[in-house]
């Protein structure tokens, strides 16, 4: 059925217009969420494999009865082979992808049902406007559309963040748009670069272009058009330099929020590193500046993450850190590790959204997130401190939890590569990462309580338990079977390269 | 200098530098662990310019050691370069694309 | 007589140079703004003008048009597309940027980038 993979797209984005026309009417907007939400998972699952072209406009070469009567220069030449529309392509990577996406969203949008007595349509327009947003980047074969759903993706960040409580929120908005604005254009002038040399924007025919030879891939333009576009792709998942905002961002939303933002953020890194990998992989120094760029972020973030006393900065600084492990992968660049790598993207969209939400919920009863007045935990919530613990010992990588998995696949890689480095490396931050992760848990649940720590006596609400639990679950799933996605992957990655 | 003395002075700057907060075994132990990661790391990764040249790493590693030792508590410096502050931001967001850009272009151009 | 092409392309990249001196240089939040813009529409200017052709026609095939003289002195379509579709998002970037600066001008009094947006974290 592959009419149903614009519906992925088409869906969040319609459900997205009709909640916030909606706005203040609470059950209808609720009872729509949800539905619209729980359904979004089961439609990549029911999907077939394919493509799919806007407006019907397949390559000519799929379309024998026009192209015999058009002119001989463009049958016979490369320009039958182009895309004419925007199409969508399906496989196992955006399968599986989605599937757990639309899972954390799904998730993130029932606990804020939950969790807030009044919500308003605009709240879950904003939700659904990111998901939908980043579904099209990842299904996109056309990178000036996944410019497009960027940009939208990021409006909708802004918005999740401007939603919350936090005091700082209004500046660190204007911060991310600040520098966004920067970020932005040079992407686009960078696709501007391709499209003067190419003349499509479309990636399967940039890449067609070049392997045939049509256009010079060392020409100043091509070079240019890569520093442009990668300063853009930095900007967009948050590497050095553009690292501190984007904690900050994390740490500015609301719990569900953060779990969302980061999820669309590890997928607006898979589909703009695929696509920069498929484009410019050929030249010489890509994989290094990749790799300079992902240790640099890793470095960084997981030493501020160590010195940091706000419970929410450090899991963004953790979840940024995580993000250099993707880079790396896509930074060795053999099947292996780009196998890896999809598959460390996966983890870390699960299990950063677990611990957002999780520790969300310090948060939420005792209204301060800095570790050193929070103490004690335990004993008011054991049960999603347990699960929290678990889903930190995921993050860090211990077996047999499915962390573990991914680094152990990245180590391996990076060793077949002659990159021993970085497989030192990578353990290093993860041992560094597993310290920090039972800093703060030491801090806000281990510790003696402190005298002048209020903790509110409700109860922790039934649906954070569950989302906690669903994504616990996950973790543990994909940890003793790997082999359930990670044989996706490397299909598709065979397809890639 | 006695390389010992030199990592017991920095512990005691340690002390200093983040005397506004309250001091803590955790806080101390952490900043020293951040400390040791962030010179580890890089001189493990500067291993990899092997690949370039292998006197010149060499030459690299004895110097980079060197000089992050000298300049002991690094970490502090380093928050202090990376707080939240859009001036710090934007100066490295600038210098980042002006290197990668002439890096690539004039480097690959000759 | 200036060739159009080449002059838009520098006017473009000027736009861009322009608007990131404005971004970094000056303090107050309003000017930051102007310039993000400039930046925004470099970058659509840059891209309008590779669809530029010196007497070139609207690219619609009429009937009794050769199509190589078509091929010949067409512009080429798809940059407008893609740029109508740029400007519409850069007029929303635009336009929730300046309601944030809105706010924050009722919040702090001031438009001064370094005190409104300085380490205000400790």
């Amino acid at each position: 059925m592959n009419e149903l993979i614009p519906l992925m797209v088409i869906i969040p984005i319609t459900a997205a217009i009709i909640l916030n026309a909606l706005g203040g009417k609470n059950s209808a907007v609720k009872t729509l969420s949800f539905v619209v939400a729980i359904v979004l998972p089961l439609i990549p699952i029911i999907s077939n494999y394919g493509f799919h072209y806007f407006g019907g406009h397949s390559p000519l070469i799929d379309n024998g009865n026009l192209l015999s009567s058009l002119p001989s220069f463009i049958s016979n030449g490369s320009l039958s082979t182009f895309h004419i529309g925007i199409s969508y392509s399906f496989e196992g990577l955006q399968k599986i992808l989605l599937f757990f996406l639309f899972i954390v969203g799904f998730l993130a949008i029932f606990t804020t049902i939950n969790e807030r007595k009044r919500i308003s349509g605009q709240y879950m327009f904003l939700m659904f406007m990111g998901l939908g947003s980043v579904t099209a980047m990842l299904l996109s074969d056309d990178i000036f559309h996944m410019y497009i759903f960027f940009e939208i993706a990021i409006i909708s960040q802004v918005g999740i963040i401007l939603s919350s409580n936090d005091e700082q929120k209004y500046e660190t908005a204007m911060k991310y748009m600040i520098l966004g604005s920067i970020g932005g254009p040079i992407l686009l002038t960078g696709i501007g670069f391709l499209l003067a040399l190419v003349g499509s924007v479309n990636i399967t025919d940039i890449t067609y272009v070049i392997k045939n030879g049509i256009i010079d891939p060392y020409s100043p333009v091509f070079l240019f058009s890569f520093g442009l576009i990668f300063f853009g792709w930095i900007y967009s998942v948050g590497l050095p330099p553009f690292h501190t905002i984007k904690s900050a961002v994390y740490s500015k939303a609301t719990p569900s929020g953060s779990a969302l933002l980061q999820a669309l953020s590890v997928v607006i890194f898979i589909s703009f590193g695929l696509a920069i990998l498929r484009i410019y992989s050929h030249l010489p120094f890509v994989h290094e500046v990749i790799i300079f760029f992902s240790l640099a972020g890793m470095i960084l973030s997981i030493t501020m993450a160590l010195i940091e006393t706000d419970l929410r900065r450090i899991i963004g600084f953790l979840a940024v850190g995580e993000l250099g492990y993707i880079g790396l992968g896509f930074g060795i660049g053999t099947n292996l590790s780009i196998t890896a790598a999809l598959f460390q993207g996966l983890n870390e969209l699960i299990i950063t959204a677990l611990l957002f939400i999780g520790f969300g919920v310090i948060l939420q009863l005792t209204k301060t997130s800095d570790i050193t007045k929070l103490g004690g935990l335990i004993e008011d919530n054991p049960k999603i401190s347990i699960m929290v613990l678990l889903g930190g010992f995921a993050m860090a990588g211990v077996p047999p939890l499915n962390g573990f998995q991914s680094k152990l696949m990245l180590i391996q890689s990076a060793l077949k590569a002659n990159f021993p480095e970085l497989a030192i490396i990578m353990i290093l931050v993860s041992i560094v990462t597993f310290m920090t992760f039972i800093k703060i848990f030491h801090a806000a649940y281990l510790k003696p309580k402190p005298n002048n720590l209020t903790v509110e006596k409700s109860l922790v609400p039934r649906s954070t338990i569950f989302a906690v639990g669903v994504l616990l679950i996950i973790c543990i799933v994909l940890g003793l079977i790997p082999d359930l996605v990670v044989k996706e992957f490397s299909v598709f990655v065979g397809g890639l390269i | 200098m006695d390389i010992y003395i030199l990592i017991h002075n920095s512990v005691q700057k340690f002390k200093d530098k983040i005397k506004k907060d309250t001091i803590t075994n955790e806080n101390v132990s952490s900043a020293m662990a951040a400390e040791l990661t962030i010179i580890s790391t890089i001189l493990i990764s500067s291993i990899m310019l092997r690949h370039v040249n292998v006197l010149l790493t060499v030459l690299i590693i004895l110097g980079l050691g060197l000089f992050l030792i000298t300049n002991m508590p690094l970490i502090s410096k380093l928050k202090k370069e990376q707080d939240d502050s859009l001036n710090k931001m934007m100066f490295y967001v600038i210098l980042t694309l002006a290197i990668l850009v002439s890096a690539i272009y004039w480097g690959v151009l000759k | 007589m200036i060739d159009t092409q080449l002059a838009a392309l520098l006017c473009s990249g000027s736009f861009i140079l322009i608007g990131l001196y404005a971004a970094i240089f000056l303090d107050n939040i309003i000017k930051k703004i102007i310039g993000l813009s400039f930046i925004e529409e470099g970058a659509n200017l840059f891209l309008i003008t590779l669809a530029y052709k010196a007497d070139g026609i609207v690219p619609i095939f009429l009937p009794g048009m050769s199509p190589d003289w078509f091929m010949a002195n067409s512009a080429y379509p798809l940059p407008h597309a893609l740029v109508l579709t740029s400007i519409v998002i850069g007029a929303c970037t635009l336009a929730v940027t300046l309601a944030i600066a809105m706010v924050l001008y009722k919040k702090h009094g001031s438009l001064s980038a370094s005190k409104i947006l300085g380490d205000n974290h400790e």
